[in-house]
This record gives C-alpha cells, sequence and structure tokens, in this order.
C-alpha cells in the first residue's frame, strides 16, 4: 500500500467510530433514495442502530491514546488525537443523538416534514461526524473544516420544518451570525499560522515551550479564535444568536444544539487551551500556563458575563423554549468557571457537569415538546394547571428544573457541588460567590414555571393529556438517571476522573 | 519603486476603494457589482503572493459563483433596488469607533510581528504541491471535505423542495 | 514568479484600456443629437412597461447554489487531475482510490438531489 491510502490504513484502527458514522450516514441516503415514500419509518432505527454501533467502538476505545493521521514533517504529531477525554465527549454526544432520534420519532414538528426524513437523520448525522472531529482534533485546519461541518448541518436543521416564519427566522439568523463567527475565528487562525508556520496545536505548543513567542500577535488571534469556539458554546459576547435559534428550532433541534453542539464546544475550547498553552502539570493538578496570555482572568470574565447575563435575561421571558436557552447560556456560564480553575479537578467538574447536564436539559425539552404537541405552544401562561391534566409530565418538568437549580437531591446538585469544590479548592471563592448568587437567581425562574404548573388555576379546563408508552419510557430513562445520580454519584464521578487525561499531557 | 509594488499598490487600491463603495453605495444593486472588483481586486493579490491556484479558485467560485449568486438574490427580491439601507449617525458612530478600535488592534499587530516569510518571488507553481499535499498527508481533512459538500448538497436541496 | 503572470498582467492592462478608451472616445468625438425616439428603450417596438430590474425565478437561485457546490468539488479534483501522472508514479494507484472515495461520496449526494427532482425546471 503507497503513501495517501497509507494515511488512512494507519490510523483506520483509532478512526472507527468517525468510519462508521460516515458509512451510516452514506446508508441513511441511499436507504432513503431506494425506499418508496411509505418506508421511511425504517430511517430512525437505521439511525439507532448506526449510533448503538458508534457507541460501541466508542466504549472500545477507551484507554488508547494515540494520534491518528500522524504527519511524519512535523514531529509525528498527528491530526486527531485519540484520548480518552475525547472519547468521554464523544460518548456524550452519541447519547444525546440517541436521545434526538428517539425524540423525532415522537415530535409532532418533526412527522409532519415525514418526506424530508432522509435529509433529516443523514444531517443530524453529519452533524456528529463533526463534533466527533471537532472532540478529538488537534489541528487547526480540523477544526476549522469540523466547525464548519458541525455549522453546515445545524443551520438547515433549525430551520428544518419551514412550517413557520420564526423556524424560517431562526435558520436565517443562525447562518448569518454563524458564518461571521466562524469567518473571525477563520482570521485568527490565519495570524497564528503566520507567527507560528504550523496548523498543529502540538507543534504550537512546542515552539511556545521554547520561548519563541510574540505576545501581541498571540493574544488577538487566540481572541479572534475564542469568537469561533464562544459562539458555539453560546458564551456571554457571542450568545446573542441562541434565544432566537433556540426558539425557532424544532424541539428535539433545539435540545440537540444545546447538549451536543455544546459539548463539542467545550471539549474544542479545553483541548486548545490546554494543548496549546500548558507548560507543566502540578503534582496537585493544577495546571501552570505559559504565561503569553491571561487566560484565567480571561475567561472568569466570560463566564461571569455568560451566567450573569444568561439568568437574569432568562426572568423575563415568557416562552418556555426561550427560557431554557438562556438557562442554557447560564450553563454555560458555570461550567466556563470549571475550565478557569485551570486543573484537572475542575476539568472533571465540567465532565461530571455534561453527563447530568445532558439528562437534566434533555428531559425538560422533552417534556415541553410533550407538551407542545398537544396543546401546540410553549409559552408559559398556557402551561397553566397542567399538573392536573397530566400529573406525570408536569412532576417530570418539575425535577428536571430543580435539577437544573441545582437542588438535592437530584443529580443538578452533585453536578454544581463539584463545580464548587473545584472553585473552593482552587481559593477563588469570590468567584464561587458569584456563581452561588446566580444560582439563587435562577431557582426564581425556575419556580416561576412550577408555580404555573401546579398552583394557578387552568383559564379553559382542557382535556387530560395522555402519552404513548414509548414516550413514558424514554422519559424514565431521563427522569431515573437524575434521582440515580443524586443519591449514587460515585461511578460517575470515577468515570470522569479516568476520563480527564488528554493525549501527552 | 519596482513593478511588482506598482501592481500590488494597484490591486490594492482596487480591492480597497470596491470594498469601500460596497458598503456605502445605497442602491444595493451597485454595491453588489462593486463586490466583483473587490473580489476581482483579491485574486490579484493571490497570484502576487505567489498562491496561483487560491487565486484561480478565487475567480472562478467567489467572482464566477457566489457573486452570481448575491445578485440573483438581489434580483429575486421584489423591490429590492428600492430598499434605502439606513446609515445614520447613530450607526455611523458606534461603527467607526468599533471598526477604528479593531483596525488599530490589526495595525498594531501588523507593524510588531516578526511574521514567517516565505520567499514568495521565486516559488513554483502551487498546484502540484497541493495536488500532492491532499493526496498525501492531508487525505483524511480531504475525505472530510468529500463528506462537508455532501452536507451541504443535502441542506441545499432539502432547503430548495417545498 | 512574477515574471510568469508578466503577459496576464499586461493584457489585462490592455484590456482595461481599450475597454475604457473606446466608450470614453465615442462619448467624445461621436456626434450626440438625441431625440425622443432615439432615447426609448426600442426605437421601432413596443412601449416599454414598468422597470428594468425584473424579478426572476427562485429557481435560478436553486441552480445556482447546486452550481457552486459542484463547482467547489471541480476545485478539489483540479490540483489532483493536472498532475494524475506525476502523483501515480509517486504513490501508485491509491492516488486513484482517495479520488474515488471523495467522489463516491459525493455522487451520493449528487444521486438524491437528482432523485429528489432537485434539478426538475418546474
Amino acid at each position: 500500500m503507497e503513501a495517501p491510502l497509507k494515511y488512512i490504513f494507519d490510523s483506520i484502527q483509532y478512526l472507527k467510530p468517525e468510519v462508521a458514522v460516515s458509512i451510516f450516514l452514506a446508508i441513511l441516503v441511499t436507504v432513503d433514495l431506494v425506499l418508496g415514500k411509505k418506508n421511511k419509518q425504517v430511517l430512525p432505527y437505521i439511525a439507532l442502530a448506526g449510533l448503538v454501533i458508534t457507541g460501541y467502538f466508542v466504549t472500545q476505545q477507551f484507554g488508547t491514546s494515540a494520534f491518528a493521521s500522524v504527519q511524519h514533517n512535523i514531529g509525528n504529531f498527528g491530526l486527531i488525537a485519540v484520548d480518552s477525554f475525547g472519547n468521554y465527549f464523544k460518548l456524550i454526544i452519541i447519547l444525546s443523538s440517541i436521545f434526538i432520534v428517539l425524540f423525532s420519532i415522537s415530535s409532532i414538528e418533526i412527522k409532519q416534514v415525514f418526506d424530508r426524513h432522509g435529509e433529516y437523520y443523514s444531517l443530524i448525522f453529519g452533524m456528529m461526524l463533526g463534533m466527533m472531529l471537532m472532540v478529538s482534533s488537534a489541528d487547526l485546519i480540523l477544526i476549522y473544516l469540523s466547525i464548519e461541518l458541525v455549522s453546515l448541518s445545524s443551520y438547515v436543521l433549525a430551520g428544518f420544518t419551514k412550517q413557520s416564519l420564526r423556524n424560517s427566522e431562526a435558520s436565517l439568523k443562525y447562518i448569518i451570525y454563524g458564518g461571521t463567527a466562524s469567518g473571525i475565528m477563520l482570521f485568527g487562525i490565519s495570524i497564528l499560522y503566520g507567527i507560528m508556520g504550523t496548523t498543529n496545536l502540538y507543534a504550537i505548543n512546542t515552539i511556545l515551550q521554547n520561548g519563541a513567542f510574540q505576545p501581541l500577535a498571540l493574544i488577538i488571534s487566540c481572541i479572534l479564535i475564542f469568537t469561533g469556539f464562544g459562539f458555539k458554546i453560546s458564551a456571554a459576547p457571542f450568545h446573542f444568536w441562541t434565544p432566537d435559534v433556540y426558539e425557532g428550532a424544532p424541539i428535539a433541534i433545539t435540545a440537540y444544539l444545546s447538549i451536543a453542539s455544546k459539548a463539542a464546544g467545550f471539549a474544542l475550547l479545553i483541548r486548545f487551551i490546554k494543548v496549546t498553552f500548558i507548560q507543566t502539570i502540578g503534582e496537585d493538578g493544577y495546571w501552570q500556563l505559559l504565561g503569553v496570555i491571561d487566560w484565567k482572568s480571561f475567561l472568569i470574565m466570560i463566564s461571569i458575563l455568560t451566567m450573569t447575563l444568561g439568568n437574569f435575561s432568562a426572568l423575563w421571558q415568557d416562552n418556555l423554549k426561550r427560557m431554557l436557552a438562556y438557562s442554557s447560556i447560564a450553563h454555560a456560564g458555570y461550567m466556563l468557571l470549571g475550565l478557569a480553575v485551570f486543573s484537572d479537578q475542575g476539568v472533571m467538574a465540567i465532565l461530571i457537569y455534561f453527563l447530568i447536564y445532558l439528562f437534566m436539559n434533555l428531559g425538560a425539552f422533552f417534556v415541553v415538546m410533550l407538551i407542545a404537541n398537544k396543546i401546540g405552544s410553549e409559552e408559559i401562561d398556557e402551561y397553566d394547571g397542567i399538573a392536573y391534566k397530566t400529573p406525570l409530565l408536569a412532576v417530570s418538568l418539575a425535577v428536571f428544573l430543580i435539577s437544573l437549580t441545582g437542588l438535592p437531591p437530584t443529580a443538578g446538585f452533585i453536578a454544581k457541588l463539584y463545580l464548587f469544590i473545584a472553585l473552593v479548592d482552587a481559593k477563588m471563592i469570590a468567584v464561587a460567590i458569584i456563581a452561588l448568587l446566580n444560582t439563587v437567581v435562577s431557582l426564581y425562574y425556575y419556580i416561576r414555571v412550577l408555580k404555573h404548573m401546579f398552583l394557578t388555576k387552568p383559564k379553559v379546563e382542557g382535556e387530560r393529556i395522555t402519552i404513548g408508552i414509548a414516550d413514558t419510557v424514554v422519559l424514565l430513562a431521563m427522569l431515573i438517571p437524575i434521582f440515580l445520580f443524586g443519591l449514587y454519584f460515585t461511578p460517575i464521578v470515577n468515570f470522569a476522573k479516568n476520563s480527564i487525561a488528554l493525549l501527552g499531557f | 519603486m519596482t513593478l511588482y509594488d506598482i501592481i500590488f499598490y494597484l490591486f490594492a487600491l482596487v480591492t480597497i476603494s470596491s470594498a469601500y463603495l460596497v458598503v456605502t453605495v445605497r442602491n444595493i444593486v451597485y454595491s453588489a457589482f462593486s463586490l466583483l472588483f473587490t473580489l476581482f481586486g483579491i485574486a490579484g493579490l493571490y497570484a502576487l503572493l505567489g498562491a496561483d491556484f487560491v487565486a484561480i479558485v478565487q475567480l472562478i467560485v467567489y467572482v464566477g459563483g457566489i457573486l452570481i449568486l448575491m445578485i440573483f438574490g438581489v434580483m429575486l427580491t421584489n423591490k429590492i433596488t428600492n430598499v434605502q439601507i439606513k446609515t445614520g449617525v447613530f450607526q455611523i458612530l458606534p461603527a467607526t469607533i468599533g471598526v477604528g478600535i479593531f483596525g488599530g488592534f490589526l495595525l498594531a499587530v501588523l507593524l510588531n510581528t516578526n511574521w514567517l516569510n516565505l520567499n514568495v518571488k521565486d516559488s513554483p507553481a502551487t498546484t502540484f504541491q497541493l495536488g500532492q499535499l491532499l493526496m498525501n498527508e492531508w487525505v483524511l481533512p480531504f475525505e472530510l471535505l468529500g463528506i462537508v459538500l455532501l452536507i451541504a448538497l443535502l441542506g441545499a436541496a432539502s432547503i430548495a423542495r417545498k | 514568479m512574477l515574471e510568469q503572470y508578466l503577459p496576464v498582467f499586461i493584457v489585462l492592462g490592455i484590456a482595461i484600456v481599450f475597454g475604457v478608451a473606446t466608450v470614453l472616445s465615442s462619448i467624445i468625438f461621436g456626434p450626440q443629437r438625441p431625440t425622443t425616439e432615439k432615447l426609448s428603450t426600442y426605437e421601432s417596438g413596443m412601449k416599454p412597461v414598468g422597470t428594468t430590474k425584473e424579478r426572476v425565478s427562485i429557481k435560478y437561485y436553486l441552480i445556482a447554489m447546486l452550481f457552486i457546490i459542484f463547482d467547489l468539488e471541480v476545485i478539489f479534483v483540479y490540483p489532483w487531475a493536472v498532475q494524475f501522472k506525476k502523483l501515480f508514479h509517486e504513490f501508485g494507484i491509491s492516488v486513484f482510490i482517495s479520488m474515488f472515495i471523495f467522489l463516491v461520496i459525493f455522487e451520493i449526494g449528487y444521486l438524491y438531489v437528482y432523485k429528489k427532482g432537485g434539478f426538475k425546471w418546474d
């Protein structure tokens, strides 16, 4: 086997999940072409099968740490770093994709466009491939390409149903803001390449370790690159797209954007900062960053801004989807604090947070979707007295919202607890207090929904809302972990602890 | 001043002046057409930098494709030529300040940085090197690019159909 | 490097000068005696109605969008195609295979758009 394919075949053992996703993407498109109009309902099950197989390959990969697609001319660094950290995030992405496919099966919005189901699931797979590459790529060109892959799919998915004006509005706003953000990021990458002469993060780190850096150009390029990452995780100055897009997109896609896309963005940000700027890791797990950029103050500033803006804007929202959008901005702020600690403990807190956030946020969106399927609205006023119509859904939503607030005995408490422990251990008490105050503010708008559901009498007596067995099973699959991890959290803590290692560090 | 410099400044002048027209002209059709010269000028700059392949791509894709798409976009929108784009003092002031600060930073970076220099004046044609790289170390991003284009095609088909 | 491009720039310069000069000279030297008939859009045809800025159909846009995607595809085949012999000599059959994979991935999309009627005009 001669050169070109050697680069693929040498590393295919590390790229099995990505290859599986690509093959299933092709299968989905072809099956959709071959099948007639009537057999579209097999598509989600093919998608589920693909996700399970991909998940299997990812779990097989745990423990390996190696470069895939190695570039021999720049010190044997590769384009893709396969390590436990990336695999953890890949697992989160696959888990959330499974839930999203299940959501889509029962979503009325998606059912209405059944003749385009082939495109829908293919786009989800394309987005997933992009995100899986985002969490593991160690080269700026691949980072840009994978971000573009994610963005392209999510622009289309955000406006997929084309039923209402706000749907198209979501897609259009997303594409304009997203295009600008990735353009700015590309500019930053070009400046970084101009001073470093390489696009590989590990190679850049080697150059920086040798002390040859030019602060001004480096700072500007990193801020510009952060714009692209910040857009994906909806951090404060780049969050403005979130409410509109989340409100307008189909709920299943909103949930997907709020978990998977954000997880990929976070993984990428952590990898970028750690790999590029690390000097040493101390005995106690604290990172010594190269003193060229004050990432710590920068991130603390961004995260405080993000959570405060998110929480205070959420107070005035009357649309539940929009409120959850602001709440997801606030959660991004909390998680950024975990990175700002710059220790293995902080990263572990982020990993725990994300696994729990997956269940609680997806659960909240799922309940909102089921109720919207029946009453056709997400306005909080429409939720008046909904507990009398559907006790199960109302109670589950209550649990998810309490968990999002971070109150015991739910898993959300554990997530926040580990984050605050990491902050206090790093002697960032003032920041911890600000985060705590933010949590108190968030209590108000979460509880407000509960008040509408349980204490307000409905304006019109409606019929009882019933849900099918399949939906109940999916709901329980998200509800049970909330309590389980709230009380018995050792397994996920251990799992996260074993997954903090990045390749080489 | 060598011939190289003269040609460079010529293209730079074309690029900047037409880019200025793009954002200031009130008739949107005119600004779409001045974009043509901006993109063309950039293609010339690429050629001067020794990136001949990128220059051709710029001409084929941007001037030949995307600009046409934009002009279609302008033409199929009802009464878009009558739209008066608002540029009052209210918008100009913050925009000037923002652009000024950003431009200042970029200028500082530009002047104070020790850029890595390639001697472009006698580098060979890049097309072969590019083909070699795409077939060699970068074959993985190359195949990924196929998937990105596939997704773009699916997305376009999805948006296009009713 | 620049020497390779010098003819291009010379042609470019001549083209610009020629274009501008012909238009300008006809304005400067040509006799101008305008009448209403001469200034109308069709001197001896139907009366023009409406503006010249007609709306075009959205279908043009879709075709243009697909065109750009295919354009990009061709761009990446180009550096491979012009040097295929050299590359083949250097790397062997796998040069062909890696481009084949790239094209197959894309052709799936092409077939999809074709089957779903993306190229139909009506």
